[in-house]
């Protein structure tokens, strides 16, 4: 394990304001410390739970468990936990980020201190535990749980937080207004309960203001990111992996928003100098789906250094422009966000039903290939993680089955060549998200090698 | 066993390993077929449609090849096999399929399942996770989504009467299900976890009329039991989520144990519970589904942050049967991959011990060649129990 942090080197971004982003991901850390030493309510929740704004409206400081698993595996230091919730009877065939929080926090409980070294300080003792039962994941409706028999004194709040699926004979709009209210209803016993934990009201101006800067943050993501259609893009998927934190973690937050400014203002500065994430840009990627291995970010680097860029990601493109979200008309701001959500949800739905055979997962894919001129696909299964990672393959195949935008010439059967269309090509990389002996190095770049002369094949027979 | 040659025991027998040609037959009639996987699809509103709701099986037997194509390996192996022998064809003779918000392994694989079958109808039944009231409510006009989408697949609008009348048919099922329990209380038991395994999988696959009819049949054989076929060796519960086959139990059974107990989805989890009468029959169902089925992928309140009680609201009924089944020891089965339950095992490992019930745990990956590598941990096991 020594030998494996030695060796492993850091990632170089393309933005500045990606290079940011260590420090205020410590600062979550130490901070959540900090407050807990200062009295103040801290809660472990998720990443995508909807609510932070409801969070930063109580003054509740949030500690995102994934993050601080994400942390341990980036730091190659996730194994001692892994195996410590292993031992409690947990599978290693579970979400890995789960199952570095329990150990920790296992570990924590039984020490009544901090587990030796732990990473950054270490994760805080919660005063609750926000679960959410989405239809997103599993872990997040039974992780906390699984915790608390560590710590049965610190109560949970599941919150039930549906979305419909795509279906042929139901539209979004048939089943949308018992969804939001249920929603909305949902989000009402959450605050019921987080004014009882913390013994105070909530103020509802407050909330309002928060929920209307986030809005406002989304829409100023959405235009920022929408700079890397660019050519040569000024930004990869590497870089967003890092913007991702105060996209996911502080939203509702001033600190965010000014990220974003700041992000923005880079970025076109760099489109007009017409300076991209690489000299010679060759190929323009899109990371179609998975979570990184956050101990191997610096993959990336290599891409790049074949001349390779990702323009565009769909993992972590948490937000949509709030101005293509249908929003009815009213101020009370747990409807807003109740709204937002179903919409962010729904919102590939009928785009897809235009389409034949196509699906909302699939169609998003599409629009982004086509809006960041993209030559191919790169997708990660995470064998731990079953939420974001299963159907990946099949988006795949749907895709390649429905959508040929690439003009080539072919054999026909009278052996004269014909023009016909193929598919994008795509590669599929195979690991984990912090469970390091998932990985290879030497396997995963052999692979990218073998994509980038994919591509350049690809490019030679494409018919202009 | 003399019963054995009995026409209904060779009737089961031939349904089991011959699954689905009851179903097939139906179709040939002209019947609508419907398949579904988990305890949580409301058989009622399929039956009250005039579909014949089918429970599909994976078969650890086979291996998963084609469902490989579209499916990652990181999912349920019961699931995949299921998918898998759907995609070999197996299960040609469905005209749609229905899914649950039950797991992962199903819940975000909906486009998979509905896009590679493509099955003339298909449909996703959303669960909340929660049983708040505003859950119920949600459940409830989700319900109602479900059995208009699939009256307008049926041709049928279904009226609150069809549905009385499947929740009859179904509570009927249950007493019946339950009588056959009652059968394994005595020890040693008039009939062995074999046999009740086969029979329940096989009612599965039949519409409720005829499970009830085969039932009645079985019972009435099992009458004629004056006496035990098994010795009286120790009384074994098995614990854990989706188990469509018998291999399990008969390698308990074969290794000196009777398998007298279960809370398992195709068991008393799925088996037992009734739905209420006289009220609104849609409201009775999702209560039935989403409160009285006890599966960990719903979440139960914690009220008091008092880990006993909280184990005990969780699991109370994990205790009540293996007092009422009178079970020496527990076998918690468990899926690699299973999600709901495998954040579980801790705290079933201690509700185990707090209700002082030896406990053997085994994962598996739902696959006969795995199974047969369990059978020197279950041997121990038995052996530990005396
Ligand atoms: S399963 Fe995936 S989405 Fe859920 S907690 Fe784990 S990493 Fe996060
Ligand atoms: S065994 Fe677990 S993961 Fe598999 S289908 Fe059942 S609940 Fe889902």
């Amino acid at each position: 394990m020594a030998e494996e942090k030695k060796k492993h080197k850091k990632r170089r971004t393309a933005t500045e304001a990606a290079a940011s982003i260590g420090p205020m991901v410590k600062e979550f850390i130490s901070g959540t410390l900090r407050a807990k030493e200062e009295g103040r309510k801290v809660a472990f929740t998720f990443i995508v739970c909807l609510y932070d704004e409801i969070l930063r409206a109580m003054d509740i400081l949030p500690v995102w468990t994934e993050n601080f698993a994400g942390i341990c595996g980036a730091k190659r230091d996730a194994e001692r936990f892994l195996e410590r919730s292993e031992s409690l009877g947990l599978s290693r065939s579970l979400c890995t980020y789960a199952l570095c929080g329990i150990g920790f926090d296992q570990w924590r409980e039984e020490l009544g201190e901090m587990p030796p070294d732990a990473p950054w300080g270490g994760q805080v003792r919660p005063d609750m535990m926000l679960s959410s039962g989405q239809i997103l994941c599993d872990p997040r409706n039974k992780w906390y749980q699984a915790s608390q028999l560590y710590m049965p004194d610190v109560p949970v709040y599941n919150i039930d937080l549906p979305y419909p699926l795509y279906e042929d004979d139901v539209e979004f709009t048939d089943v949308r207004d018992y969804y939001v209210k249920h929603i909305i209803e949902e989000l009402r016993g959450l605050v019921a309960f987080l004014e009882k934990q913390t013994g105070t009201k909530m103020d509802y101006d407050r909330l309002s203001e928060t929920v209307d800067l986030g809005e406002r943050t989304w829409n100023l993501i959405w235009e920022t990111y929408d700079l890397r259609r660019a050519v040569p893009t000024p930004m990869g998927t590497g870089d967003a992996m890092n913007t991702m934190v105060p996209m996911c973690f502080m939203m509702g937050t001033q600190e965010a928003y000014d990220f974003f400014l700041g992000l923005n203002k880079e970025l076109k500065e760099k489109v007009a100098r017409k300076e991209g994430v690489v000299e010679d840009e060759k190929y323009r990627l899109l990371w179609g789906g998975g979570l990184p291995s956050w101990f191997a970010l610096s993959d990336f680097n290599y891409f790049n250094s074949k001349g390779a860029v990702f323009p565009a990601e769909t993992t972590y493109r948490m937000i949509e422009s709030m101005y293509q979200i249908y929003m009815p008309d009213t101020n009370d701001p747990i409807e807003r966000l109740a709204w937002r959500w179903f919409g962010y949800w729904v919102f590939w739905h009928n785009k897809a039903r235009k389409r034949p055979g196509s699906h909302p997962d699939v169609e998003w894919l599409i629009q982004y290939i086509e809006d960041y001129k993209i030559d191919g696909i790169v997708m990660h299964e995470a064998f731990s993680c079953r939420t974001w990672h299963l159907g990946l393959i099949w988006q795949l195949n749907q895709l390649a089955k429905i959508y040929k935008p690439i003009p080539v010439l072919v054999l026909g059967k009278d052996g004269k060549k014909e023009k016909t269309n193929r598919e994008l090509p795509s590669l599929v990389l195979e690991s984990d998200i912090i469970d390091i002996t998932t990985y290879s190095e030497v396997d995963t770049r052999n692979r990218i090698d073998a994509f980038i002369e994919t591509l350049e094949s690809v490019a030679k027979s494409k018919v202009h | 066993m003399n019963e054995k040659n009995s026409d209904i025991f060779s009737r089961i027998e031939s349904y089991y390993s011959d699954y689905g040609q009851r179903a097939k037959e139906l179709k040939n009639e002209g019947k609508k077929i419907i398949g579904y996987v988990c305890s949580f699809i409301p058989l009622e509103i399929i039956t009250a449609a005039g579909c014949v709701p089918f429970r599909m099986r994976g078969d650890i037997h086979e291996p998963i090849t084609k469902g490989n194509i579209n499916l990652e390996t990181i999912a349920c192996p019961f699931y995949r096999s299921c998918f898998d022998l759907s995609v070999k064809g197996r299960y040609d003779f469905l005209d749609g399929s229905i899914v649950a918000h039950a797991c992962d392994s199903m819940a975000r694989t909906y486009a998979v399942w509905k896009y590679t079958l493509d099955l003339p109808y298909s449909h996703f039944v959303n669960l909340p996770h929660t049983l708040s009231k505003s859950s119920m409510e949600f459940f409830n006009e989700e319900l109602n989504t479900f059995r208009k989408s699939l009256g307008g697949f049926a041709g049928k609008e279904i009226s609150d009467d069809d549905l009385a009348e499947a929740i009859g048919l179904y509570n009927e099922n249950r007493d019946k299900v339950k009588a056959l329990y009652e059968l394994r209380k005595p020890d040693p038991p008039i009939i062995s976890g074999t046999e009740l395994t086969k029979i329940l999988t096989v009612g599965a696959s039949l519409p409720v009329a005829e499970a009830n009819q085969l039932f009645d049949e079985v019972l009435e054989e099992l009458g004629k039991r004056k006496e035990s076929p098994l010795k009286k060796v120790r009384r074994i519960m098995i614990d854990g989520a989706c188990v469509d086959n018998i291999e399990l139990v008969k390698l308990i059974e074969d290794l000196g144990g009777n398998v007298v107990i279960d809370t398992l989805c195709n068991g008393t989890r799925d088996n037992l519970p009734h739905t209420d009468i006289g009220g609104d029959p849609v409201s009775a169902l999702a209560d039935r589904y989403l409160n009285k089925i006890n599966c960990p992928r719903t979440y139960r309140e914690n009220k008091e942050q008092d880990l006993h009680k909280d184990l005990e609201s969780r699991f109370g009924d994990i205790g009540f049967y293996a007092r009422e089944f009178k079970a020496d020891g527990a076998i918690l089965y468990v899926y690699k991959y299973c999600d709901p339950f495998g954040f579980e095992v801790p705290a079933r490992k201690a509700y185990f011990d707090s209700i002082k019930l030896p406990l053997l745990y085994l994962e598996d990956e739902y696959s006969a060649g795995t199974i047969g590598q369990l059978k020197t941990r279950i041997q121990a096991f038995l052996e530990m129990l005396g």
